[in-house]
């Protein structure tokens, strides 16, 4: 019996019904439908956290070597970082976008060919490990869970990844919400969202989070590149598109800083930053030729 | 704003024509529309050399986009784009863009947010300009409030200034000012990268290098040899490669200096040069050891049995008069017939020959070459009941190693460190000011405070309706 996928199977189940609760939350605006959803999500997590760790166990490298594990590491990034959001901001309506969005993610998972899912032992150019931490594991025979520079660096990109999907889901829920409010129109779904002004902020503090840590992915990778290629940088296609991706964020600071770009065109901004980020996780590896083998 | 542009207006006259010239770059480079421009021109251009690939033959962009085309992407440099000029040009309009804004504005913000401090300089009502603010009614008199709140803004951690004027109080309390300084770090961190970059490609190389066992590599621009005394190959259970390892000894004159096993993704780093293993292949002129058997030409028969032998080995054919010597190998066959030459068409082992010396007793008879796929197809030994084939070898491995020099890394990590810090302090650490006035108000007291922030209303919110709280609350 293969543990990750016992995990798997429920975490699918969990995330649909998490899905359903911030849903029915939303709709129904009940107390105990919010803190359910809220507990829901947290199980959720717990299980995602299961999946991962019991793959590190099952190859014996961390669990972030082909699409399958990235997308469970991209679910599992996307919802802490959307609970730590829902604890210091105390607001829900976000939930029921972004579980969705989780739900879909599983789907997608499960949808994979097999030859991105199998557990594949690591190539050479994938392996290095922090020899400290293998040497502090292996006394107590946990060696195989010790990771190494490119585990860091896939897994500081995945949280860059996630804060900006949860800033596109507000970016959305910002056009929606602001459509509503300057025609004056009224829908009491809508209205339940918070002000467009704050969604506005949150969108924008999600990218102050993703921002850095993709900036710290591509550093790492950087590091990583320069033992394993011979250089830190060498405009692989996919440096390059990380690159870009940092780009269009960078801007969308800028404008929004110095240029008091906020509210529409920042989500517009927001969107454009998400669809790169998409064709950085998912286009590279397909359209492009290179030597990233996924992430 | 307005005043700088009257201030240029006014000596616009008493200029010399290089300084209008230079005062129309500086404010060129003074824009911020321009920081945006130049970051979504990166951006939008990056992605043609993930699209095209780079350095590739011309034949194959002109396969692939056909003559037209090929002409365009060659013009313009986009087989190399990230060398090509207007590339370095747009990373330099980046530079002065970054040097020139941060000289227009550091100073002034350095100076207007450590000069702002005294709480005597404003009047009661700014506070209801601000983007928070809010008025309570304390119970207690003047001086009790007064304590309580601060005592309220110290729980906090904002450090507060006072003053007492005209019967009321002012304050003035402040946080996280470094945070304002954090975009600053992050320009600077920016500069050191290209900084970094810049002295990597002017001043360090790279190399590579094809080194067989016990043999030695020269190294550019440095005093040290390396040898190279194991190449070998890991496998998993399954057979798959797991992992290729070299074992380098470094030798500074006569001395063996340090020995080191290296395998991708753990290079040699010595006296700023470091070595990957990078590669690996059979070579193609030169093998380990050669199996060969004595037939008769008659009947094709084997007589005796096969033998091996080593490399420029001599070697006495058991059981016959000839003895001989395995002088050469190529892996794929060819002959130059302009100048006599053998070679290896390709690195592949496609038609693998091997030359000999054959000798009868002290006496040389011949120098043929045998075919491993084509025995017998030339005669070995003229005027001999013999003939000799070649049947099996022994390749030796090669280790393909990188050299690469790069002194401008350090500078790069600096940078990368310096752009975390400012990271932090730009994302994570907000200016927060409020500004409370006291007074009392017919029995109660009235306080009222406003705040501002750079970003992140949330936080400002938060801390404001906790310090209210904590006033209230006594
Ligand atoms: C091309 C030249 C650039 C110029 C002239 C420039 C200028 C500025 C200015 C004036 C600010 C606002 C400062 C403040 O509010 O204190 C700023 C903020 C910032 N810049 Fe730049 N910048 C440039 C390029 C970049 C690049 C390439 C990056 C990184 C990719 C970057 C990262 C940042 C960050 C992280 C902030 C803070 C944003 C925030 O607080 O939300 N800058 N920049």
């Amino acid at each position: 019996m293969i543990l990750s996928l016992v995990f798997f199977s429920f975490s699918f189940a969990f995330y649909i019904l998490t899905a359903l609760l911030y849903l029915g939350n939303w709709v129904f605006q009940k107390k105990w439908l919010g803190q359910l959803a809220t507990s829901m999500a947290v199980v959720a997590l717990f299980s995602t956290t299961m999946i991962l760790i019991m793959r590190a166990g099952e190859s014996g490298h961390a669990p972030f070597s082909n699409l399958y594990e990235s997308m469970v590491l991209f679910v599992w990034a996307t919802n802490l970082g959307y609970l730590m959001m829902e604890y210091k901001y105390k607001f829900k309506t976000a939930g029921a976008f972004v579980m969705s969005f989780e739900f879909l993610a599983m789907l997608s998972a499960t949808m994979l060919p097999y030859r991105y899912k199998s557990v594949e032992p690591l190539n050479p150019a994938l392996q290095n490990k922090w020899h400290w931490m293998v040497d502090l594991f292996s006394r107590f025979g946990l060696e195989k869970y010790a990771i190494g520079w490119l585990d860091f660096h896939v897994f500081t990109t995945f949280i860059g990844y996630a804060a900006f999907a949860i800033s596109f889901g507000l970016a959305i829920m910002f056009l929606l919400k602001n459509r509503y409010e300057t025609r004056g129109r009224n829908n009491a779904l809508i209205g339940s969202l918070p002000e467009a002004r704050m969604i506005d902020e949150l969108s924008y503090r999600a990218i102050a989070w993703g921002f850095p840590f993709l900036a710290v992915g591509i550093v790492t990778g950087a590091i990583w590149a320069n033992s394993a290629w011979g250089a830190y940088w060498t405009w692989d296609p996919k440096e390059t598109w990380s690159l870009i991706t940092w780009f269009i964020y960078a801007a969308y600071l800028h404008a929004r800083v110095t240029r008091g770009w906020r509210g529409r065109k920042a989500a517009y901004l927001s969107i454009a930053g998400f669809l790169a980020v998409i064709f950085l996780y998912w286009g590279v590896s397909f359209v492009l030729p290179g030597l990233h083998a996924y992430a | 704003m307005q005043e700088k542009v009257n201030e240029v207006a006014v000596t616009r006259s008493e200029r010399v024509w290089y300084q209008t010239v230079g005062s129309k770059v500086w404010y060129f480079f003074n824009s911020l529309t321009l920081t945006i421009f130049v970051l979504m021109t990166l951006a939008g251009s990056s992605i043609f050399g993930t699209v095209i690939e780079q350095n590739q033959q011309a034949s194959q962009y002109f396969a692939a986009y056909g003559e037209k085309w090929t002409r365009v992407i060659l013009y313009t440099g986009l087989n190399d784009m990230y060398h090509s000029w207007w590339f370095a040009a747009l990373l330099g309009v980046l530079t002065m863009n970054i040097i020139v804004c941060t000289f227009e504005r550091f100073p002034p913000k350095w100076k207007g947010l450590l000069a702002n401090k005294s709480p005597e300089k404003f009047e009661p009502r700014i506070i209801d300009k601000c983007s928070y603010h809010q008025t309570l009614n304390c119970p207690g008199d003047v001086k009790e409030v007064r304590e309580r709140v601060l005592a309220a803004f110290k729980k906090k951690r904002f450090k507060v200034s006072s003053s007492s004027r005209e019967g009321g109080h002012y304050f003035y309390a402040r946080k996280g000012v470094i945070g304002r300084f954090g975009s600053d770090v992050v320009h600077i961190s920016l500069l050191l990268i290209l900084l970094g970059a810049m002295v990597g490609s002017y001043y360090g190389y790279k190399d590579f290098r094809i080194v067989y066992v016990g043999t030695n590599m020269t190294v550019p621009e440095t005093d040290f040899e390396v040898r190279l005394d194991k190449f070998w190959i890991d496998y998993y259970d399954t057979g798959q490669i797991r992992q290729y390892n070299s074992l380098l000894t470094v030798i500074e004159g006569e001395e063996e200096v340090l020995t080191k096993q290296i395998w991708v993704n753990e290079p040699l780093f010595y006296k700023g040069i470091r070595f990957y293993q990078s590669s690996f292949g059979n070579a193609w002129d030169r093998i380990n050891s050669a199996n060969m058997v004595l037939v008769s030409k008659k009947t094709r028969m084997a007589e005796g049995s096969e033998f091996t032998v080593g490399w420029n080995e001599v070697k006495q054919i058991p059981g016959s008069r000839y003895s001989i010597r395995l002088a050469g190998y190529t892996a794929d066959f060819a002959y130059d017939e302009r100048n006599n030459t053998v070679f290896s068409q390709t690195a592949e082992a496609n038609n693998p020959a091997i030359s000999v010396e054959v000798y009868e007793g002290e006496r040389l008879v011949s120098t043929p070459w045998l075919f491993l796929k084509y025995p017998g197809i030339f005669p070995a030994i003229p005027d001999s009941e013999y003939d000799l084939v070649f049947t099996d070898y022994r390749g030796i491995l090669y280790s393909g190693i990188s050299l690469n020099k790069d002194p401008g890394t350090n500078i790069v990590w600096l940078g990368t460190g310096v752009m975390g810090l400012g990271f932090i302090l730009a994302f994570f650490v907000f200016h927060r000011r409020v500004w409370v006035y006291v007074r009392e108000n017919g029995g109660s007291t009235e306080v009222k405070l406003g705040g501002l922030t750079n970003k992140n209303n949330f936080v400002l919110e938060k801390d404001i309706k906790e310090i209210v709280e904590n006033i209230n609350a006594g």
